[in-house]
């Protein structure tokens, strides 16, 4: 089978379970790390890294477990774009959250602590109260 | 037969991308309502039981390993190997669901519920705190009903391959019931840190 590199076939047998163990293993690295750093004092870095950590694990999964990595383009393409559209979704809703005047935000929620000017055009920032 | 399989790949990869954008929409009401009350939902993430989640996550993510290594055995013709991991794969669906039952009675008991039925009192007047355990509910409860189809699936899956269905060259339903177990354990692998973590 190692002459017939061409072949798809071929591609896909090359690895063993091998593979497999250390993704596994990987995963439980991570895993600890995320627990360990998740409720420590990052001084606001916390969901940032245990997103970081998530996406990793998750790609890891996709490829490896799932087989994207030697799948055909198709599928790859596939799941790439229902990526993209999450994406869009979320840039699309926080676009909005985020340069929202104080008025509309519900009963209770603290008010944004943007600063004006901080990517919202100055006549449009919130005016906070005295 | 390599036309076929292409085939079945494909449609499992079309449906494993309309199942992230369902759960998209429940990580998009978490986050709009992290947006809103940032420190209540720090605050509630507290009251879940982190030793639990952690070993669910664990459970989860050896389920995958040992089902992806159930379809490589398929694959070698292991048939009595792929059989052993799978019912370990079952055994751990269950296990995880088990400890979600745990985890679900104790916050009955507190009152951490959803909509009207919130009456948790250590977070009694919290703005929000409300909206934390309805996004909890949805969405460990989506992802529960998943790891019960999962199993399903893997059962019956299982079945036809005592049944001596599957072989080196024909393997596609171990395959896509793997493809689909993988998807439970990703969308675990987020959940977990934005529910228990921070």
């Amino acid at each position: 089978m190692a002459q017939d590199k061409n072949s798809k076939e071929a591609k896909e047998h090359e690895h063993g379970p091998g593979r497999y163990v250390v993704i596994w293993l990987l995963l439980l690295v991570f895993t600890v790390t995320t627990v360990v750093t998740g409720r420590m004092d990052l001084h606001g870095a916390n969901l940032p890294l245990a997103l970081l950590i998530a996406t990793i694990k998750a790609t890891l999964v996709v490829l490896f477990f799932m087989h994207l990595w030697d799948s055909e383009g198709i599928n790859r393409l596939v799941f790439g774009v229902s990526v993209l559209f999450v994406i869009v979704l979320l840039l699309g809703v926080f676009g909005d959250l985020l340069t929202r005047s104080p008025a509309a935000l519900p009963d209770g929620a603290p008010q944004p602590t943007l600063e004006p000017g901080a990517g919202i055009p100055p006549e449009r920032a919130p005016t906070q109260a005295p | 037969m390599e036309t076929q399989n292409h085939a079945s790949r494909l449609g499992m990869w079309l449906f494993l991308g309309t199942e992230v954008l369902l759960f998209a929409g429940l990580f998009l009401g978490y986050s709009v309502y992290r947006h809103f009350y940032p420190h209540t939902f720090r605050e509630a993430s507290r009251h879940l039981n982190l030793v639990m989640g952690t070993i669910n996550t664990v459970v989860l993510i050896s389920s995958s390993f040992t089902v992806a290594m159930a379809y490589y055995s398929v694959k070698k013709g292991r048939n009595k190997a792929a059989a052993g991991l799978l019912i370990f794969t079952i055994l751990c669906a269950l296990t995880f669901l088990c400890i979600k039952a745990f985890e679900y009675h104790h916050k009955f008991e507190e009152g951490a519920l959803p909509g009207k039925w919130f009456h948790f009192q250590e977070m009694e007047g919290m703005p929000g705190a409300n909206m934390f355990f309805t996004v909890y509910f949805l969405s460990t409860g989506l992802h529960a009903f998943h790891v019960i189809v999962g199993m399903a699936i893997l059962i019956w899956v299982l079945r036809r391959l005592i049944r001596g269905d599957f072989n080196q060259s024909y393997y596609i339903p171990v395959e896509l019931g793997g493809l689909y177990w993988h998807l439970v354990d990703l969308v675990w692998i987020f959940l977990f840190p934005l529910l228990y973590l921070i």
